[in-house]
């Protein structure tokens, strides 16, 4: 009697888990022609939930063709689900002064399921020497 | 009993207020921002301001001048929405960050300042005034698909960059806001 009423119940809860699943699967050329230019980074992991929802793989930097610095970071979630934050980049000047950006506002942004994405975003003015990234686990 | 019950029952308009939720300063986009499907939030024109600025400056459209930093002047934003906005909070935020960039000067249109640059033309004997090398114009537009009760509200910005010596298009750029939310069964 308690597995005629116990079955249908896991099965069904077992279908409703599943369909909050979606994972991306993606395909690319193996041998890379563009090199990027891999950055060491430091990281100040005070959200170790996020931190393995919305995992930061690396950074790389490039100049834009006005000799602005543009900071790109490939993030993955390992999750099997899909996932939002909110991230805003600070910029600082050879002197370590931060820059104010009047576009420092967090922006939202979401993350399939198992899915490897990159964000970006390019330096206020030639000033700008350093970086910093910061991921906001959305409500 | 009624020594535990009746004190009991007196703490709980003190529980009540502590859980009420005080006004307080927030910041644009933050956690606690507001997401409303029907209308365009602040943050919104802050991502698509980001958005246009950071495509604009990568793409160096606006560097291609013979004599840097640009001219620019703000033409029209048209609001194909079905709502009442200020497109200066979405310009504003752009010409700040070019500003800011050093990349281009904008054209003022306060009309004491053009007042005074033509008495200064005037009593200076100077007959050449640089004219805008980029005008910036675009749109704001919004659809709507709805499924039963489910709707989506897509707010596209769209700008351009044109250059006023051949009269083309050389930049352009579009970001667009997904909103979605169901509407209650009982209510608007």
């Amino acid at each position: 009697m308690k597995k005629r009423i116990l079955l249908p119940i896991v099965f069904a809860a077992g279908l409703a888990a599943l369909s909050g699943c979606t994972t991306v699967n993606s395909v690319e050329n193996a041998d890379k022609e563009g090199q990027r230019n891999m950055v060491a980074d430091t990281r100040a992991i005070t959200d170790a939930s996020l931190n393995r929802k919305v995992n930061i793989v690396g950074v790389n930097t490039s100049m834009t063709p006005g000799g602005l610095l543009k900071v790109q970071v490939e993030l993955l979630n390992r999750t099997r689900s899909l996932q939002q934050f909110l991230y805003h980049f600070e910029w600082f000047d050879a002197n370590g002064m931060q820059v104010n950006n009047v576009l420092s506002a967090s922006i939202p942004d979401q993350i399939e399921g198992q899915e490897d994405k990159f964000i970006s975003g390019i330096a206020p003015n030639p000033n700008c020497k350093d970086f910093r990234v910061k991921f906001i686990e959305a409500n | 009993m009624k020594k535990i019950i009746f004190p009991l029952i007196a703490t709980i308009p003190f529980v009540i207020g502590g859980c009420a939720t005080d006004a307080h300063y927030v910041q644009t986009g933050d956690k606690e921002q507001i997401v409303s499907v029907g209308q365009i939030n602040i943050q919104d024109y802050a991502n698509a301001a980001n958005a246009a600025v950071n495509d604009l400056l990568q793409s160096g459209a606006i560097d291609k001048v013979s004599n840097p930093p640009a001219v620019l002047f703000v033409s029209r934003i048209v609001n194909s929405t079905g709502q009442q906005i200020e497109t200066d909070l979405l310009t504003q935020k752009i010409t700040k960050a070019l500003l800011d960039s050093g990349k281009a000067v904008i054209t003022t249109t306060d009309p004491a300042a053009k007042g005074y640059q033509q008495e200064n033309q005037f009593m200076n004997d100077q007959q050449n005034t640089r004219l805008p090398d980029f005008t910036l114009s675009g749109k704001i537009i919004e659809t709507i698909d709805r499924a039963g009760d489910t709707s989506r509200h897509t707010y596209t910005f769209q700008l351009s960059l044109n250059d006023t010596k051949t009269g083309y298009q050389v930049w352009e750029g579009d970001k667009e806001i997904g909103k979605q939310g169901t509407r209650p069964a009982v209510g608007f």
